[in-house]
């Protein structure tokens, strides 16, 4: 405390100021998400009062009427809409996994490249992937390519950016020992920053594996011959929202299996984190 | 041992700065250590004593002044001396054998020697039955013995330890002390030893440097002429507690609060 006595008296008047500054943010921002947040709740109640043309019954279709979807259409969606969806979407995250990690790599390697990549980034993530989506067909045809490739530009930046904010926290003193020990910058990344990552790489996948099947279906869904989002699409096209609620479980149960595959493949591989987070014979505690 | 220097510090000062404050870690230290020497290096905390191992193992530059090892200048080579830094840096990915073998590891040797190589050491580290444990199951003490032994394991002819015995009961310690004595004697390596132990400075050391408060600065330089081993010789002996008098008196002439403070706030908040 003595310290902040003796700084000379414009060093005090510039704390002060930063101080009411912080102040006067956090109160506007805070204010303005309170406003909005109120607002667009109020806006959402009225309009779903005031829209009432479907019945309850309509709406959400009794579990009988969605297991009679699924006998009636068995066949048609195991043979071919769940295997087209499924190998849509596990191609996609391959690839999204691969360009991912070479991207987050490269971000880590060198600035210059971080520079130029970091944009590139965030901006194809504000395209609406919709406007792509007819792009994709033009250079891929109407085959599964632009699926494909909408499922890899939903899942590589979630997996690109986790791992590389991975790589940029590992811890410097270990890298400092690391080039003390005389490692070259090659094994340094090997030997510390990759492991370090993968803790962040495994929950950019976890998110890129939550998203890839919904990529997928919205692929097909603009355009395609088989695939659960057409199904989707035919259903709702046929008023049939038994089918599209089955359609809506599916997908949801993939994308949950996917998700559990990740966390599988995770337990095992990082399983030196999971000691060091629940050693169950120790319980909380600094040691 | 003979009279060759084997590191050579001269005149070496370093400030930190960061946002226009500058804090001075080392003013104008100079000494040499001769090829298998003990020299144990001594101060209060603060004075510097963790820089001149970065700077010695060519993580950084000194501002001014010029270290040599084996009569080159260091610059930003690295990799020529093992490092043993005040916190145990265990990759906590890495089982504890894979973890003490790192050494060999990076310099290229087989992994199934320096296995086999490290398995035989691990009884006498304590730590027999833990080389499939990770380093965050491991108690402080054991983790500091595991950076230890990875640290012996780099087979480096210099070794700068970085308080390496601080978090550890007496008895290991002892038993690590009287283990580290004897390396050093039968492979003839050089070591640069900090402690903030006095009775620890003049059992191990040939030489005790002691370092003042920050700006660290070499106030005294105390040779240490008792007999070796040091096993043989008495804890009560008269001529260790007359050197460790001398060795307190040195450091209390030097204590925080007689050195002029350069910086205009102090990082530690003290
Ligand atoms: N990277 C850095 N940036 C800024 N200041 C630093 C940096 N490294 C060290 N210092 C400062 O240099 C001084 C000396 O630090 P150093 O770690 O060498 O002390 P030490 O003698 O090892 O202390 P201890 O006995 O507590 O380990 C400290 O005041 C510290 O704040
Ligand atoms: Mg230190």
């Amino acid at each position: 405390m003595s310290t902040l006595l003796t700084r000379p008296v414009a060093r005090r008047w510039q704390t002060l100021f930063q101080d009411v500054t912080r102040a006067l943010v956090l109160v506007v921002v805070g204010g303005l998400a309170l406003t909005m947040f109120v607002t667009g709740t109020a806006q959402l109640v009225r309009e779903a009062t005031e829209t009432k043309n479907l019945s309850l019954e309509d709406i959400f279709p009794s579990p009988r009427a969605i297991a009679g979807a699924w006998q009636a259409h068995q066949d048609l969606l195991l043979q071919q809409h769940i295997p087209q969806t499924l190998w849509e979407t596990l191609a996609g995250l391959s690839i999204a996994l691969v360009l991912g990690l070479v991207i987050a790599a490269l971000m880590d390697f060198s600035t210059v490249l971080r520079w130029i990549l970091y944009p590139i980034l965030v901006v194809s993530q504000t395209i609406p992937i919709f406007a792509i989506a007819i792009l994709l067909i033009l250079i891929f045809g109407f085959g599964t390519g632009p699926k494909i490739m909408v499922v890899v530009l939903f899942c590589f930046f979630p997996i690109a950016l986790n791992t590389f904010a991975g790589l940029q926290g590992a811890d410097p003193e270990l890298i400092s020992l690391l080039r003390a020990m005389g490692a070259s910058s090659f094994q340094t990344w090997t030997k510390a920053r990759l492991p370090a990552a993968m803790p962040s790489f495994f929950s950019g996948l976890r998110i890129a594996a939550t998203y890839s099947v919904v990529g997928a279906i919205f692929g097909e869904y603009i355009t395609a011959q088989y695939g659960l989002g057409v199904y989707l699409k035919r259903s709702y096209s046929s008023f049939r929202l038994d089918q599209a609620y089955l359609a809506i479980l599916l997908t949801a149960l993939l994308s949950m299996l996917l998700v559990l595959l990740v966390n599988l493949v995770e337990r095992l591989t990082l399983r030196w984190y999971y000691t060091a987070r629940r050693a169950s014979w120790r319980g909380p505690g600094i040691y | 041992m003979s009279e060759r220097p084997c590191i050579e510090v001269r005149a070496v000062s370093k400030t930190f700065r960061d946002d226009g404050r500058a804090v001075q870690a080392l003013a104008d230290v100079s000494f040499t250590a001769r090829s298998g020497e003990f020299v144990t290096i001594i101060g209060p905390s603060g004075s510097g004593k963790s820089t001149l191992f970065n700077l010695i193992s060519g993580l950084t530059e000194p501002d001014t002044g010029e270290i040599m090892i084996d009569g080159r200048p260091v610059r930003r080579d690295t990799g020529l001396v093992g490092l043993m830094p005040q916190r145990d840096l265990l990759l906590p990915w890495r089982t504890v054998l894979n973890n003490v073998i790192l050494g060999p590891e990076l310099d290229g040797v087989s992994k199934r020697a320096a296995r086999r190589r490290a398995r035989e050491m691990m009884p006498l580290f304590g730590l027999a039955g833990f080389e499939n444990a990770y380093p965050d199951t491991l108690s402080g003490g054991m983790r500091q013995r595991a950076a230890l032994l990875r640290t012996f394991l780099t087979d480096r002819d210099i070794l700068l330890l970085d308080e390496p015995f601080g978090p550890l009961d007496a008895l290991t310690r002892r038993e690590l002390q009287r283990w580290l004595l004897d390396i050093w004697h039968r492979f003839r390596k050089t070591i640069l030893f900090i402690t903030h132990d006095v009775e620890e400075a003049v059992y191990l050391a040939d030489r005790v440097l002691v370092f003042s408060a920050r700006p660290g600065r070499i106030v005294k330089e105390l040779t240490v002429d008792l007999p070796r081993p040091r096993s043989s010789i008495s804890l009560l002996s008269e001529d260790l507690r007359r050197l460790e008098a001398e060795l307190l008196e040195a450091l209390e002439g030097n204590g925080p609060a007689s050195t002029p403070e350069r910086v205009e706030s102090d990082p530690d908040g003290s």
